[in-house]
């Protein structure tokens, strides 16, 4: 009997032993086993809210209702809805013995108290402090010029090989449209026709434009001028010498009445002129169908209408200076502009300096002028003691370097870049995130 | 002495169920703690899984990666490669089959007229993601990108057209967000429809308390010469949507862009009377093109291909299809414009994963597996405001106890 007394009561302590170790080792919930790492989640959302830097700019208008008020609902909007958080600002300073000073300035919650949460922080700078650089709009008497880009899709290109007009259209639009309050893409010549009309695409102003010519040696022409069936035929085709020359006359007038700055990026300027539909059945000589060669006349045609004189079909020439090097200016504004183009390049259609007897100034220079050629200048054409039109021609062999282009317009107007250093005292703002779960999790 | 040796037993054989009982008992406690211990370490290996993925360079445009990863290498942090993302066997729906390139394409697609149409010859599938990442057989994953704000736009009226726009977030409407719109009207000619130009097809809105606006356009009627895509970008403090709208196609035919392979910038235009079969009969339908950009301030801008075949027709029946190029890596939205004998309509395809919000589900199946952890983070593609998601189990044979 005893031994069975025994055994119940070694039965009775395994049981206590169970008990007892079945509730210190009770699984947890689900949401303490696989938790969402909320660490990370705050994180990854701070960095959205800052990735255009408004994070940044509500840290320090604390006292600003708008952009807090628009802080929290774009944090509620981009948290899943049974998360809780509190955004809290703090100023950073420096303490006596020369450790940070955490103070808090701000901060915004949907729930009174965080429960099992978790917390990341980000280090913020004030924006007259910035790592960033706000570009200046470039302008012209206070108001803000347009940019056109042609890339029309009724068009060939020609010189610039393994690029497509449109594709180098893509490309200069990132690099420049941020300088200018409106950037447009001229999409097809019915639209450049209407901008010669003077007429104003998407919203764009007209006057005192830049046409960036992505189309290489040729530009395009819209029907209006290149059909014989076309209301300004008279004014884009030259019957008595049978050529093209016309309509780039017609641009040089247009360029200066409406005082455009026109850019060629490559090779001869106004070489041909093109159009897929209208000049369908002709080619350049080299195969390309939709261009119609216009040889040098057209470049004297476009700097005689620049000029405002009558037109005359006359020859040009351009010269070959070879190798060309940025000047040390341009090798400055560089690094400005975060634009890096071989310091050499080669100018094979650079415009002589002789141009310049069309009333033309040379307001900029990309590169060392090697006389008697200037490749990469910025001619304005002088109307008395007033600019009125402006020609930027590159003049370089092919393939095309589009930041040449982006870099020479920026040389030209050097917009500002607004930043400033990183050293001012207290500049910094940490903003912490702590986020909790509610519900089931 | 039997007393005795009766109790022995009666001891022993009571002892010998007790200790059975309770191995019993402390096996199940102890299995328990073991599953929640490989729980855990699967929750772990979930966010370290989602951080590998989205924190390496992206899978190139051509060829078989050496490593599984989404971010776009020009920039920085949780910010994916669009067209890393296209290359991703996600589809959810049935896959297309086209006799013309003789190939099968995965399909995404979210309204009659919004197609994510990629060959699977190029895609990168589920088990090659598995050997990739070293996980093949340890574990299994799901991953789910879905854009943080969506916008609802529905026509509330023609003439003028007028257009309503809900923004919504992941948990509220998203209220005072700036809305940036792009209008881009049709003509439907006789031959390729034309896109026009008019005032005002551009500008902002902004959205009231509850996430909604409307935009009208005072200069458009819509009538059975003209129709229209409607696109727009809503954002506020860094959380950015996207939204897209055209009216429902007339007609049965229409032109589906079936994406070439990434390598090749091309988009391949079929008839859709020769899908999957190429049909007996020729009919045509005409079309042109364009393409919409986002820029760095939010403002949507068109501008044209640039290749050739941007406008011309499609025609079923004999003969090869249509190809246009791209041209470039830029991300954007295709846009193309058809019509042709009472079918007409306007057909969106997105050039880069994110250009027309939509969502992705790439990877396994979580039916039958016990424990599934899953993890969150906030990424951008492409300047989109997106969530990924990671779900992670365990491939190796344990069941769970209990």
């Amino acid at each position: 009997m005893m031994r069975t007394v025994e055994v119940l009561l070694v039965i009775i302590l395994l049981g206590a032993a169970y008990v007892a170790t079945s509730s210190y080792i009770a699984l947890p919930s689900p949401s303490t086993v696989s938790p969402v790492d909320l660490n990370q989640l705050a994180y990854t959302t701070l960095q959205e809210l800052d990735s255009r830097y408004d994070l940044s700019s509500a840290a320090f208008q604390t006292n600003n209702l708008t952009a807090w008020g628009d802080l929290q609902i774009a944090l509620a909007a981009s948290l899943p809805a049974n998360m809780v958080y509190n955004l809290t600002v703090y100023n950073v300073n420096t303490a006596s013995n020369g450790g940070p000073l955490y103070s808090r300035v701000a901060s915004i919650s949907n729930a009174a108290n965080l429960v099992s949460t978790d917390a990341s922080s980000y280090l913020e700078a004030s924006s007259n402090v910035t790592y960033i650089s706000t570009p200046q709009q470039i302008s012209t008497n206070g108001s803000p010029i347009t940019l056109y880009i042609l890339d029309c899709s009724d068009t060939a290109g020609w010189w610039i090989t393994g690029y497509t007009p449109s594709s180098l259209a893509q490309t200069v639009y990132s690099l420049l449209s941020p300088y200018f309050k409106n950037t447009v893409m001229v999409q097809n010549t019915s639209q450049l026709n209407q901008l010669l009309n003077g007429q104003s695409i998407q919203g764009g102003s007209v006057n005192n434009a830049i046409i960036i010519n992505t189309c290489g040696e040729a530009v395009p022409i819209p029907t209006n001028f290149s059909s014989p069936t076309g209301l300004n035929y008279t004014m884009g085709y030259d019957s008595v010498d049978k050529s093209y020359a016309m309509y780039d006359y017609t641009l040089g007038k247009i360029t200066q009445l409406y005082n455009w700055t026109w850019v060629s990026i490559v090779g001869y300027p106004f070489y041909y002129v093109t159009n897929t539909g209208s000049l369908s059945s002709s080619q350049n000589n080299f195969g390309i169908y939709g261009m119609n060669m216009v040889n040098g006349y057209g470049l004297s045609a476009f700097l005689e209408g620049l000029n405002d004189q009558s037109y005359k079909y006359t020859g040009s020439s351009v010269g070959q200076p070879g190798v060309v090097y940025l000047t040390s200016q341009v090798q400055s504004l560089c690094n400005y502009y975060g634009l890096y183009p071989s310091v050499s390049q080669t100018s094979t259609r650079a415009l002589p300096t002789s141009i310049t007897s069309y009333n033309l100034v040379v307001t900029n220079s990309l590169f060392t002028t090697t006389s008697p050629y200037n490749p990469g200048a910025v001619y304005r054409h002088l109307d008395g003691t007033n600019y009125q039109g402006g020609f930027f021609a590159l003049g370089m062999a092919r393939i095309p370097d589009i930041r040449l282009t982006a870099l020479g317009i920026l040389c030209a107007y050097q917009p500002a870049r607004y930043g400033s250093l990183y050293t001012a005292v207290g500049s910094n703002r940490l903003v912490v995130l702590q986020l909790g779960i509610v519900g089931g999790g | 002495m039997s007393g005795v040796s009766i109790d022995h037993l009666i001891s022993i054989v009571v002892l010998f169920f007790a200790v059975l009982l309770f191995i019993g008992l402390f096996n199940q406690t102890l299995s328990s703690a073991v599953d929640y211990q490989r729980n855990t370490s699967t929750a772990k290996a979930c966010g370290d899984l989602l951080d590998t993925m989205l924190l390496t360079p992206g899978i190139p445009t051509s060829g078989t990666p050496i490593a599984f990863g989404l971010q776009d290498t020009a920039l920085t942090q949780y910010q994916l490669d669009p067209f890393s993302l296209m290359r991703l066997d996600s589809s959810t729906q049935a896959s297309i089959s086209y006799q013309k390139t003789d190939l099968t394409y995965s399909n995404i697609t979210t309204s009659p007229s919004n197609y994510l149409l990629y060959p699977y010859t190029d895609m990168i599938n589920y088990s090659t993601a598995l050997s990739l990442m070293g996980i093949n057989g340890t574990y299994g994953f799901q991953l789910s990108l879905t854009p943080t704000v969506s916008i609802s736009i529905a026509q509330v009226s023609a003439s003028p057209l007028s257009l309503s726009l809900n923004v919504t977030g992941t948990g509220f409407p998203l209220a005072n967000a700036d809305v940036n719109y792009l209008l881009i009207p049709v003509l439907l000619s006789t031959g390729s429809p034309d896109f026009e130009t008019i005032a005002h097809q551009t500008g902002t809105v902004e959205t009231n308390s509850i996430g909604s606006t409307s935009v009208t356009f005072p200069n458009f009627s819509l009538n059975p010469n003209l129709t229209y895509a409607f696109v727009a970008y809503a954002y506020l403090d860094g959380i950015t949507g996207i939204g897209c709208y055209e009216p429902s196609p007339v007609g049965t035919q229409s032109i589906v862009p079936f994406l070439d392979p990434l390598s090749t910038l091309n988009v391949t235009l079929a008839h859709s009377d020769d899908i999957p079969n190429t049909s007996t009969t020729a009919n045509t339908l005409y079309y042109n093109t364009t393409f919409i950009l986002e820029s760095q301030n939010y403002a949507i801008q068109e501008t044209s291909l640039g290749s050739s075949n941007t406008s011309g027709s499609v025609t079923s029946g004999p003969g090869n299809p249509i190809s246009i190029s791209m041209g470039s890596y830029t991300p954007g939205i295709l846009v193309i414009a058809y019509d042709n004998s009472g079918n007409s309509g306007v057909v969106m395809m997105p050039w880069g994963f994110s250009s027309l919000g939509f969502s992705m589900i790439f990877g396994g199946t979580q039916l039958n597996h016990g424990w599934v952890a899953t993890d969150l983070r906030q990424v951008q593609i492409n300047g989109v405001s997106y969530q990924a998601k990671l779900s992670l189990w365990s491939e190796q044979s344990y069941s769970e106890s209990g």
